[in-house]
């Protein structure tokens, strides 16, 4: 074996440090149109009256669509997962967000596809934005969607919960209770390379996309949606992009130039200028946790409690996973045998947010670290102490009850505290990953300890077993 | 004014694949005649180096040089199914896609060679671009040799597909049950900084972190997603904001002139440590880093403040206005009996004003004695 483990210099490297590798916007075709897009100025809005016949009939200009122009306007992102579908690709009667996609120019040049945006006219009725997560149950509340500002995961409960052992039993035998709140920001991801795409007609019926799309089949199976063809009558083409960290998974440029290149016959690029890529698309969410844990003395975290509102900003986009994902991730690198979290996806008149590196658990890492060191000042404890005592080993199981069968919490600690010149004391220095015994093996820990299981598919020799069904 | 300087820690955990699974990848190989290898996979290379590191699983599963394989992930038309560049799941499940596939490439070729050199697969071994006798190293032909002899000798096709999918679970309603990932990996950081009790400001010094990667597949490229991992990291807790005056929408930064994402003169000095603690079900042992690598730092320079100048700063960004605001009402947590209540003011019990404070299985404050 020779090239795993071998820092081997990068396939593209010298490509991309020498401008040779082709990104979406380096492709141009000839009679090709420029697209720009007409967006919404408020946070809220009901449509009165849209009118386009002014940008329809300015110089260079070979389209200007709107909503009734895509065969299927409004396409889930997690619909693949069940979640119906909420988010209309151009603004239908209301405006949700700041920069929400009401209508789309295909012109000459740039230019004169921006003169065109200029020239539509719209009327809208104003109405009061809802934005603080935190007053989602507030009588007189403005509503952000028909359904409420609430998504319900299951008809009769919204939110997401996770239940694990007695939390009552875990918070009447604490001898302290540490509660805080956590609210981590909206970020951009704000990569390099705007999100761009080139759709092209083909002479048989097939649409060509160049896509900046971090997942090409997730993107073309959108697409497909949006233009209800088959995704066999697509060909994306990309897989080489200047930066995503989550944000281009949205998938917007390319049914937009899609749906204009159909229309015009003629190839149609759309790239999203710098003002576009940090107000109107997606942002990582702004999150709001509260946390009470259960504690004894001696440093033992008995029970957990949070409450967790994300705000998911005006519509869906991927959030309930997100939610979810979270919710499995709020003990954080530690065994909590009794636990009670329950996480809401609260819909606001923000920019839709959707995946930022670190989708879902950033936050609960957060919050549950800096609560890890918060507990630690409240009793006194060495925050190392703390985490080497209730980090996760194997055979302990998570909020989910997944059992941990190769955690290294210990491990990592221990040469965080190495690489930190942090002397610890020889009893904290000698743990290790292995199954909890002795005096880190309390009463209230016995229950929670499972058998690892076996995967259906492991490596052995280096070679994939294959016996599983791969 | 005066400097104060403290240190923080944290520790984390992150999942592999996609939450709850169901996310395939598919691959499949070509050998062309003069033994060149052509990799087919709808993976996306965001910039982190994806197609080295499938270049480099691929070549070694086979047993060519790395030199000699090619990577296709240009379109949908000739790459078969990823389900994304995302969910810290390239190097795992693409990765696993592309091993199967190579693998069982490499079956084929032991299958052709044996024919032509009338020795059974099992006593072959394939490396550096040649098949060779299992204990007679000199009784060798090149790969190339195989596939020239497969292309225009036997009239048939060297060629491999594999795929990899972690099955999709529902997590139970009640209690949320189920395996939701395929692997996690862990890392500990622990910061640095020097707070200014004057301005407010916060200059983090050092990092030192350390990710166990399950196997560093390429070194460089960890070392990359970990540096730059720390780069988001400090962003997120002392720096960048969509809205600054979050909830509210006004003063977006619409460009970088406007929005403080940090820059070089922000970087910290790093120590970086990777641990290779092999996964059971990963490429060559090796499980995710990529996204991870910006989640620890934030809490571990949240505690750093404190240990600093005593406060606690919990809405991120923690920029200078935050934490002067902090210094300036020196919070402390209110005491209740046995409860301890930090950061009151922010809490759904204090800004919201709904009186049916129970819904169906929950309900906020979230102790209440």
């Amino acid at each position: 074996m020779k090239a795993v483990g071998a820092s081997l210099p990068r396939y593209d490297g010298i490509d991309h440090v020498t401008a040779r590798s082709r990104f979406v916007d380096d492709f141009s075709l000839p009679g090709m149109l420029w697209a720009k897009a007409f967006r919404s100025p408020v946070a809220s809005a009901r449509i009165v009256r849209l009118d386009t016949t002014r940008a329809e009939a300015m110089p260079g200009v070979h389209a200007v669509i709107t909503h009734a122009d895509v065969p299927t306007n409004v396409v889930g992102h997690q619909e693949v997962w069940g979640i119906a579908p909420d988010e209309p690709l151009l603004a239908e009667h209301e405006v949700r967000f700041v920069g929400q996609l009401i209508a789309v120019v295909a012109a000459e040049t740039e230019a004169q596809a921006l003169d065109a945006v200029q020239a539509i006219e719209l009327e809208l009725e104003e109405r009061t934005p809802f934005l603080d997560v935190r007053n989602a149950w507030d009588a007189g509340r403005p509503q952000v969607t028909p359904d409420g500002n609430v998504f319900f995961y299951y008809p009769d409960q919204p939110q997401r919960q996770i239940r694990k052992g007695n939390v009552d039993e875990a918070f009447a035998a604490a001898d302290v209770i540490v509660e805080g709140v956590y609210r981590p920001g909206a970020i951009e991801q704000a990569p390099a390379e705007p999100a761009a795409a080139l759709a092209i007609p083909e002479p048989n019926g097939r649409v060509t996309i160049h896509s900046t799309s971090q997942a090409l089949y997730y993107s073309m199976d959108i697409t497909a949606r949006h233009l209800r063809m088959p995704m066999g009558m697509l060909k994306f083409v990309g897989g080489t992009v200047g930066g995503g960290f989550g944000g281009k998974i949205d998938t917007k440029t390319e049914p937009i130039t899609a749906v204009l290149a159909l229309k015009t016959q003629r190839p149609v690029k759309w790239r999203h200028t710098r003002e576009e890529e940090m107000l109107c698309s997606t942002t990582r969410a702004a999150w709001h946790v509260e946390i009470a844990d259960a504690v004894t003395n001696d440093g033992w975290i008995l029970g957990r409690k949070t409450l967790t509102l994300h705000d998911a900003g005006a519509y869906m986009m991927t959030s309930a996973y997100a939610c979810s994902k979270h919710s499995f991730h709020l003990a954080g690198a530690y065994s909590i045998p009794a636990v009670s979290f329950n996480t809401f996806v609260v819909m606001t008149n923000h920019v839709p947010t959707a995946a930022m590196r670190g989708f879902g658990v950033t936050s609960a890492s957060f919050a549950v670290e800096t609560h890890m060191n918060r507990i630690a000042q409240v009793i006194g404890m060495d925050p190392w102490e703390l985490r080497l005592k209730n980090a996760n080993r194997v055979g302990d199981s998570s909020p989910s009850r997944v059992v941990y069968g190769n955690p290294s919490t210990v491990s990592t600690l221990l040469a965080a505290a190495e690489a930190a010149d942090v002397v610890l004391p020889p009893d904290e220095r000698a743990m290790t990953n292995a199954k909890r015994e002795g005096a880190l093996l309390p009463a209230h820990l016995v229950e929670q300890q499972r058998e690892p299981v076996t995967h259906p598919l492991v490596w052995r020799d280096n070679r994939p077993a294959l016996e599983g069904g791969v | 004014m005066a400097l104060h300087r403290g240190r923080g820690i944290a520790t984390i955990e992150y999942p592999t694949g996609m939450n709850q699974g169901g996310d395939p990848s598919q691959a499949w190989i070509k050998v062309k005649p003069d033994g060149h290898v052509d990799v087919f996979s709808g993976t996306v290379d965001v910039g982190q180096g994806s197609k080295t590191v499938h270049t480099q699983i691929a070549a070694d599963m086979i047993g060519v040089p790395y030199d000699t394989v090619t990577m296709n992930n240009f379109d949908t038309d000739t790459s078969p199914v990823s389900f994304g560049t995302f969910a810290s799941r390239g190097t795992f499940i693409d990765g696993n896609a592309i091993a199967v596939a190579a693998y069982r490439t490499r079956q084929r070729l032991l299958e052709v060679a044996s024919r032509m050199m009338e020795v059974d697969p099992e006593d072959l071994e394939i490396a550096d671009g040649d098949v060779a006798v299992l204990g007679a190293p000199e009784r060798k032909v090149s790969v190339a040799e195989v596939a020239a002899t497969a292309s225009w000798t036997y009239g048939e096709m060297i060629v491999g597909s594999g795929a990899w999918m972690f099955p999709h679970v529902e997590p139970d309603k009640e209690t949320g049950e189920c395996e939701p990932h395929a692997a996690i990996s862990y890392a500990s950081c622990v910061a640095d900084v020097e707070v200014d009790d004057e301005t407010g400001e916060v200059r983090v010094t050092k990092l030192v972190q350390v990710y166990d990667v399950g196997r560093a597949i390429n070194p460089t490229l960890v070392e990359g997603q970990i540096q730059g991992g720390a780069v988001m990291g400090l962003g997120l807790a002392l720096l960048e904001e969509s809205y600054p005056y979050y909830p509210e929408l006004s003063h977006r930064g619409p460009e970088f002139g406007a929005y403080a994402a940090p820059g070089m003169a922000d970087l910290p000095e790093l120590k970086n440590v990777a641990l290779e603690d092999p996964d059971p079900v990963g490429p060559f042992g090796a499980k995710a880093v990529g996204e991870m690598a910006n989640n620890a730092q934030s809490p571990a320079i949240v505690a750093a403040i404190h240990d600093a100048v005593g406060v606690w700063v919990t809405e991120l960004p923690a920029r200078p206005e935050r934490v002067l605001r902090a210094l300036d009402e020196s919070r402390q947590p209110r005491r209740d009996g046995r409860r301890v209540i930090y950061d009151e003011h922010l809490s759904v019990a204090v800004v919201s004003t709904a009186e049916n404070r129970a819904e169906g299985t929950w309900r906020f404050p979230l102790v209440s004695e």
